[in-house]
């Protein structure tokens, strides 16, 4: 008796810090990417999935054993972690492709109606919207270079919209009008908009009264999260032709004072959190890294699109300690749920690696993908592209980019949560996978 | 005696008897069973002056039109056997081109398995008519005019340019060119295509994406165009080089 109540105030303890830990988007504030739980090592079962009317980019947070998640059908879902059964489903004006935050009962969600919803956790019922200057995604003339170079072309792999963080009675997210938006958390009134020059579609960390965030502008802000006042904003590449290399669709993880964010110009970035002095920077030839690093024992975890590696390297220094070679891009972030690692793969499967390694546990592969109908993969699961991009103009290619997707392409980023894995897919399907 | 002789070979030999002899020249048309993907196929067979197998195939699914064949093998042998590939689109490696493998039943319908990335799916070919071979782009002379070492500059990227273009006619053949880009490095471009069309020439290097396109401006002496590198297309005038 004399030691089992310590254990269960630690349990209780570990169970609150997981309720808050996984939450929002990248599990806190800080998008550390870290989850209580252990996932499982081996793949044992589906557990459930629960189908939506289009494609899941969003991804899950989990609260008192409810999965919140974000559909293109434009839906927000409250679904049952056990059973997967649904709770309700909200309807808003557009696809929702931001991933919840639940807080004090609340969720708060980004949909591309261009409003910013927050509903009630038990019943999805509207607490109050707030109208941004609209959603959009990132564009630019000759995208790409894709043809005509003189049309102005939205970006086919701008798939997220920004994901919200509450954090002292204030949510934060940011939006394609270019806006980093505060509004209060309890009646969404403006605390404050903080101007970039571009869509803002990576997702906002908070940490120490500082919001961390991304914009296609090419810079990374920090900003006052009280006040709205930048503190310190850092350069990223440029792209005046092709404008490919260029852009933060990555979102920051802020871990022991240091920002570390992926860049469309294939860089990772290390910044320091106070000044914005960049630390390193690791490059990954001209490939994008969009996902959101995680942060572990000293070392950074990331993945990149088209040379498709995972990479882990050292926090302090930036030197690389390890890579393997994947099978296709990768958007997805990685989570880490004790001594393994899960991420989305675009060609439609779910991996697990260990993270001491980087070795694949198991994968798991969408319906989808194992049909592969229209030859969309090779027959090893890479993107088969001189089969998809034949031609360098703007509506074909758009086509094929809309194809590479019918695998069940896995932009979500894993939620790890009571030993099950949950994610979504573009086949339309939240998958809890154990 | 030999229309006996004749049969006998129709009966028990097809390959052999001329009447019955599976040419595969001509063209079909026809569906490729990709998995919920189905790609209309016409496809051009042939036989070149030297009577060396050639054709070219259209793919309207995949952008694709007029494209070569390669490794074109007939197998007289019955059943008789065709089988050519894709090298310039398609291949998932330089080493792993699209390939149809198919025999012909009869003389009108052939019938095999396109191979690509891995996959592979059923074709069926039907013959509708005589072949229409798409030929390939080829290089021609130049004008005693365009003879010789052309230079000039341009800026990409913020970066200076020199390129020299040196054009050679060969008696009775296509003209040739040297296609140099000194920037960071030194680049000699592979030139695949050079044609002269009136003012107008062309040099196209497919195997870098680098291309060149000019109008030849006599009064002065001098080729006013573009270099095209992808979505790049900075403007180049070359100059007559005197070696100066």
């Amino acid at each position: 008796m004399k030691t089992s109540l310590p254990v269960c105030a630690l349990a209780l303890a570990c169970l609150a810090a997981q309720a808050h830990a996984q939450s929002m988007f990248r599990g806190d504030p800080a998008h550390s990417g870290l989850y209580a739980s252990q996932g499982p090592r081996e793949f044992h079962r589906v557990k459930w999935k629960f189908p939506t009317g289009a494609s899941i980019v969003s991804s899950p947070v989990v609260q008192d054993g409810v999965i919140f998640f974000g559909s293109d059908d434009g839906n927000v879902y409250a679904v049952d972690g056990s059973s997967g059964k649904q709770i309700w489903q909200h309807a808003t004006g557009g696809p929702v492709a931001s991933t919840p935050a639940i807080a004090n009962g609340i969720v708060y969600v980004n949909s591309y109606d261009g409003k910013f919803h927050a509903l009630d956790a038990r019943s999805g019922a509207t607490k109050w919207k707030f109208a941004t200057q609209g959603e959009r995604n990132f564009e630019a003339k000759g995208l790409n270079g894709m043809q005509p170079k003189t049309q102005t072309m939205p970006d086919p792999y701008d798939n997220y919209l920004s994901s919200p963080a509450v954090v002292n009675g204030a949510v934060f997210f940011g939006s394609g009008d270019g806006n980093l938006y505060a509004l209060d958390a309890a009646s969404g009134d403006l605390r404050w908009k903080f101007a970039t020059g571009d869509v803002v579609h990576a997702s906002p960390a908070v940490v120490d009264g500082t919001v961390f965030v991304g914009s296609w502008d090419s810079y990374f802000y920090a900003v006052d999260a009280a006040t709205g006042k930048e503190k310190w904003r850092f350069h990223g590449g440029e792209d005046a032709v092709m404008h490919n290399q260029v852009g933060f669709q990555s979102s920051p993880t802020v871990v022991n004072g240091t920002v570390y964010t992926g860049c469309r110009d294939s860089n990772v970035y290390s910044l320091d959190a106070a000044t914005g002095k960049e630390n390193w920077r690791f490059y990954n030839d001209g490939s994008w890294v969009n996902t959101s690093p995680a942060v572990k024992d000293g070392k950074v975890y990331f993945a990149t699109s088209d040379s498709s590696l995972f990479h882990v390297v050292d926090a302090l220094t930036g030197k690389p300690v390890l890579r393997q070679q994947g099978n296709a891009y990768m958007f997805s972030s990685p989570a880490i749920a004790g001594d393994t690692v899960f991420i989305g793969v675009l060609n439609g499967t779910l991996e697990a690696r260990d993270l001491a390694t980087g070795n694949v546990l198991w994968t798991f592969r969408t319906e989808a993908s194992k049909q592969n109908s229209g030859w969309i993969l090779s027959h090893e699961g890479k993107f088969n592209n001189a089969m998809l991009f034949r031609s360098g103009w703007y509506f074909p290619t758009v086509t094929a980019t809309a194809r590479q997707a019918s695998v069940g392409s896995i932009y979500s980023s894993p939620l790890v949560s009571g030993g099950t894995v949950y994610f979504g897919s573009t086949d339309g399907n939240l998958y809890a996978i154990e | 005696m030999r229309k006996i002789i004749a049969l006998a070979i129709c009966l028990f030999g097809w390959s052999a008897c001329p009447a019955a002899e599976p040419a595969a020249e001509g063209r079909w048309e026809g569906i490729v069973q990709i998995p919920g993907y189905p790609c209309r196929l016409t496809v051009d067979l042939g036989r070149d002056a030297a009577g060396k197998p050639v054709g070219s195939i259209i793919i309207p699914e995949l952008h694709i039109k007029g494209v070569a064949l390669a490794d074109i093998v007939y197998a007289d042998a019955a059943p008789a056997t065709i089988s050519f590939a894709l090298k310039s689109v398609l291949a998932s490696a330089p080493d792993a081109p699209a390939r149809f493998a198919g025999h012909l039943d009869g003389n009108a319908t052939i019938t095999g398995t396109f191979t690509q990335a891995g996959n592979s799916a059923p074709f069926t070919l039907k013959r509708i008519g005589a072949a229409q071979v798409d030929e390939p782009a080829r290089s021609t002379p130049v004008a005693k005019a365009l003879e010789g070492k052309w230079i000039g500059d341009y800026e990409l990227t913020g970066y200076p340019r020199h390129v020299t273009i040196t054009l050679a006619n060969h008696a009775g053949a296509a003209a040739s060119a040297e296609f140099v880009i000194v920037g960071k490095k030194v680049n000699n471009l592979p030139v695949d295509l050079l044609v002269q069309d009136g003012d107008f020439l062309r040099l196209d290097s497919h195997e870098t994406g680098v291309s060149f396109e000019g109008r030849y401006v006599k009064e002065r002496d001098e080729i006013r165009g573009v270099c095209t590198q992808g979505p790049f297309e900075p403007s180049l005038i070359l100059h007559r080089d005197n070696g100066k």
